[in-house]
C-alpha cells in the first residue's frame, strides 16, 4: 500500500522551490504526495482528515505561531499523525516545533535525510 | 561547478565547458574586435563611462522593511545613517502582493505573519508614515510593489505622498519594480491577475511615467527572481530580454510613447550575483552587450543614452546558508565583488541571516559595511572594467551572450515570454535545474561549506531569526477601521468606481489610481476590483 503524504505551505509567501524539490524526491521514493500549496489551518486539517494521509509535511516561511496553530489542530483531529517541517525556520522556532513532536529540516537539509524520515515516520522502515 | 580529476570535463554554472587556462585564440572571432574597445564604446560590455566608479560609485541599495510603517521608516533611516545611498521600501507580502486588506480571511488566518516581510500599507496614510522624513527628492527611492498587481498601488501611493509633501513629480527620482519573473515565476501568490492584464498594467505605468515622471524607472525586470528560482546565468539573461521585448513590443503596438524613450525607461534592470563570481561578472558584461544588440537589431535604436543598461544587482539569497551563518558574510562579499567586477550601478547584499529570517539590524548593517569596505578600502573603484581583456573573461562573456540568445530563441519558440509563463515551460526549466543543483550537493559534486562538508561549528556567536515586531497586525487592523471611518466616503466610492470602469476599458489605469489614492481608497478594495474584472491566473507549477 502506497503511503500518502500531505504537503502544504502555511504562509502566503509564494516561494516554491523548497517544497517542490522535496515533493519530487518523495514521489521518486514511492510516496503519493498530495500538494495543496498555500493553505490555512482549516485547509490543512480538512485535507489531513479527508485524504487519510500517513504524514504531513509543512513548508514554513513565516511566523512560527501560524504553523503551530495548524500543527495543534492537525494533532487534535488526527492524534498520532506524524508531522515534519521545512523552510525558513530559525533555531528558536525549530525548538518550539520539536517540543510538539515535529521533526524539522531547515535549509541545507539533504533530500536523502528527508526521504529517510518519511520512511521512518510512515513505518516503512 | 564540479570538482573533478583533470581529465574530466568541467562546466560553468551555465553549462559552458571550461578550459584549464585561456589564450588569445580562445576568444570567439566575432568578439575580438570588441576586446579592443574602451569603456564607453559600443557595444558597451566594458561599461558606459570611461571613468566608471570614479565618477559615480555604485548605489548601496538594500531591501528593507518590516512591522508597522513606522518600524520600516526607522530601519530605512538607520540604513541611510549608516551610509546606504538609496532606499527600498518593502510592503508586507500577505497584504501587498495579494492586494488584500488585513481583515481578509486568508490574512487573519495568518495574522502573526503580517509585517514579517515588510510594513503593512493599506492606504496612503500608511505610506505617508513609512516615508516620513525620508529624503525622497534627493535620494533614489524604490517604492516597493515588486509584484505586478501590487505595483500601481505602491507607486501611486508613494507619488501621492510625494505630492502632498510638495515635491514635483516631474523631478522625482526613483524606481518601481512590478517584475514578471517574481510575480509569475519565482514567487507566485495565492491569487493574482493573469499575465495579459499584468502586461497591460506595466505598459500603463511606462506610459504614465513617460508623461509625468521622466526621472522615474517605471518597471524593473529582475533576472534575479528567475535565477534564484533556478535558471542558470545564461537563462537569466535570455529570460530578461525575452521579458523586455514583451514590454517594448506592447508599447510599440500602442504607439503612445516614443520607442526609444520607452527603451531607455525599460533599461533599469536587476540581476542576481551568485557565488560563482567570475561567471557572474561576465554575465553583467554580456547583458550590456546584448541590450545594445537587441535595441539596434529589433528597434533600430543605437543612441548610447538609450542603450545604457543600468544594472541593479542583489546577491543570491538562496546561496546564503542556514548552517554557520557568519560564513555568509564572506559569501556576500564575494558575490558583491562579482557584481562590481561586472560594473553594476547599484547593489544590495543579502543579510548573513538570510536563510533564517529577514535581516536583523546588525545583519543589515553588515550588508552596507561590506559594500563600503569594497568602495573605500580595496581600491576597486579606481579602474573601470578591471577584468577587461583577460582571455578567459572575454571568452566567457561572449559565450554567455551566445548561449543566452539561444535561450531567448527557445522562449520565442514557446510563443514568447508570456506564453512560456502561462504554459509552465519556464517553471519546468527552473524546477529541473533546482533538482540538479540539489543532486550535485547530495553526491558531493558541489561542496557547500558548513552544509555538506566541514560541518563542525565552533562559533561562539549565536545567530537566530529576527522576527520584527509583534503588533503589526493589530495596529494595521485599527488603522484600516480608522481610514474607512474618517475618509470622505462619497469621494472614495466615486474614485473606486472610476478605477473599475478604467480597468474594464483600455484606459490607462494610473490616473484613476492616483485619484483613488487621494480619496484614500484602500488596497483590499482595489484588489477586489482586480479579482472581479480580471479573474485569477491559473498557476502552472507542477506540484
Amino acid at each position: 500500500m502506497q503511503k500518502r503524504i500531505l504537503m502544504a505551505k502555511t504562509g502566503l509567501d509564494g516561494h516554491w522551490r523548497g517544497p517542490t524539490i522535496v515533493a519530487r524526491a518523495l514521489r521518486d521514493a514511492g510516496f503519493e504526495v498530495i500538494m495543496i500549496g498555500m493553505a490555512n489551518t482549516d485547509d490543512i486539517v480538512t485535507s489531513a482528515v479527508d485524504e487519510d494521509v500517513d504524514l504531513v509535511g509543512l513548508n514554513i516561511g513565516g511566523h512560527i505561531d501560524v504553523a503551530i496553530r495548524s500543527i495543534e489542530n492537525v494533532q487534535a483531529a488526527r492524534p498520532g499523525l506524524p508531522i515534519f517541517a521545512g523552510g525558513t525556520i530559525p533555531p528558536h522556532a525549530a525548538k518550539q516545533l520539536e517540543a510538539l513532536g515535529v521533526e524539522v529540516y531547515p535549509p541545507g537539509s539533504q533530500l536523502i535525510d528527508i526521504v529517510d524520515a518519511a520512511e521512518r515516520l510512515t513505518g516503512i522502515k | 561547478m564540479q570538482k573533478s580529476p583533470t581529465d574530466k570535463a568541467v562546466y560553468s554554472r551555465s553549462g559552458i565547458e571550461l578550459k584549464s587556462f585561456y589564450t588569445e585564440s580562445d576568444i570567439p572571432q566575432e568578439h575580438r574586435s570588441r576586446v579592443t574597445s574602451n569603456p564607453g564604446d559600443a557595444p558597451y560590455h566594458r561599461g558606459f563611462h570611461p571613468s566608471g566608479y570614479r565618477s559615480k560609485p555604485w548605489r548601496i541599495f538594500q531591501l528593507s522593511g518590516f512591522g508597522k510603517p513606522e518600524d520600516e521608516n526607522e530601519r530605512i533611516k538607520f540604513l541611510l545613517k549608516n551610509g546606504e545611498t538609496g532606499f527600498i521600501m518593502e510592503h508586507d507580502r500577505n497584504t501587498g502582493d495579494h492586494c488584500y486588506n488585513v481583515d481578509h480571511p486568508e490574512v487573519v488566518a495568518r495574522r502573526e505573519d503580517v509585517g514579517l516581510t515588510g510594513a503593512v500599507m493599506q492606504s496612503v496614510r500608511d505610506t505617508a508614515i513609512c516615508m516620513d522624513g525620508l529624503p525622497i527628492g534627493s535620494s533614489f527611492g524604490h517604492a516597493g510593489g515588486a509584484v505586478v498587481q501590487h505595483a500601481p498601488f505602491a507607486l501611486a501611493s508613494y507619488w501621492t505622498v510625494a505630492k502632498q509633501r510638495g515635491f514635483d513629480l516631474g523631478k522625482l527620482p526613483g524606481t518601481g519594480q512590478s517584475d514578471f519573473n517574481l510575480t509569475y515565476l519565482g514567487c507566485v501568490t495565492k491569487e493574482q491577475i493573469p499575465t495579459q492584464p499584468g502586461l497591460r498594467f506595466n505598459a500603463d505605468i511606462i506610459e504614465f511615467c513617460d508623461r509625468y515622471l521622466p526621472y522615474w524607472v517605471p518597471v524593473s525586470i529582475a533576472g534575479y527572481n528567475a535565477a534564484d528560482t533556478g535558471l542558470t546565468p545564461d537563462q537569466e539573461l535570455g529570460v530578461l530580454f525575452a521579458n523586455a521585448v514583451e514590454y517594448l513590443d506592447e508599447i510599440k503596438r500602442r504607439g503612445s510613447v516614443d520607442i526609444a524613450r520607452a527603451a531607455r525607461a525599460c533599461g533599469g534592470v536587476s540581476f542576481r550575483a551568485s557565488i560563482e563570481f567570475i561567471e557572474e561578472a561576465c554575465k553583467m558584461r554580456a547583458a550590456r552587450l546584448m541590450w545594445a544588440d537587441l535595441l539596434h537589431k529589433r528597434y533600430g535604436i543605437s543612441d548610447p543614452k538609450v542603450a545604457n543598461l543600468r544594472i541593479h544587482c542583489v546577491t543570491a539569497g538562496s546561496k546564503m546558508t542556514y548552517q554557520q551563518p557568519l560564513n555568509n558574510i564572506v559569501r556576500g562579499t564575494l558575490m558583491a565583488l562579482g557584481a562590481v567586477f561586472g560594473g553594476v550601478q547599484s547593489l544590495g547584499v543579502s543579510g548573513y541571516d538570510e536563510a533564517l529570517s529577514i535581516p536583523s539590524e546588525h545583519a543589515h548593517q553588515m550588508s552596507v559595511r561590506i559594500q563600503q569596505i569594497l568602495q573605500e578600502e580595496t581600491g576597486i573603484s579606481n579602474v573601470t572594467d578591471p577584468l577587461g581583456g583577460s582571455y578567459y573573461i572575454e571568452t566567457l562573456t561572449a559565450q554567455l551572450a551566445e548561449k543566452a540568445w539561444t535561450f531567448f530563441e527557445e522562449i520565442q519558440k514557446q510563443g514568447g515570454y508570456l506564453a512560456a509563463l502561462d504554459s509552465g515551460w519556464l517553471h519546468a526549466c527552473a524546477s529541473e535545474n533546482q533538482y540538479q543543483e540539489f543532486m550535485d550537493m547530495e553526491r558531493g559534486d558541489q561542496q557547500v561549506i558548513g552544509v555538506n562538508c566541514f560541518k563542525d561549528d565552533g562559533s561562539p556567536f549565536e545567530v537566530d531569526g529576527f522576527m520584527g515586531t509583534d503588533d503589526a497586525f493589530d495596529v494595521a487592523t485599527e488603522r484600516l477601521k480608522e481610514v474607512l471611518r474618517t475618509r470622505h466616503e462619497a469621494g472614495a466610492a466615486s474614485a473606486l468606481k472610476r478605477l473599475e470602469a478604467d480597468c474594464r476599458s483600455d484606459t490607462n489605469i494610473m490616473p484613476a489610481m492616483m485619484e483613488a489614492m487621494s480619496a484614500e481608497v484602500t488596497l483590499g478594495e482595489i484588489g477586489d476590483v482586480y479579482r472581479d474584472v480580471f479573474g485569477n491566473w491559473d498557476t502552472p507549477i507542477q506540484t
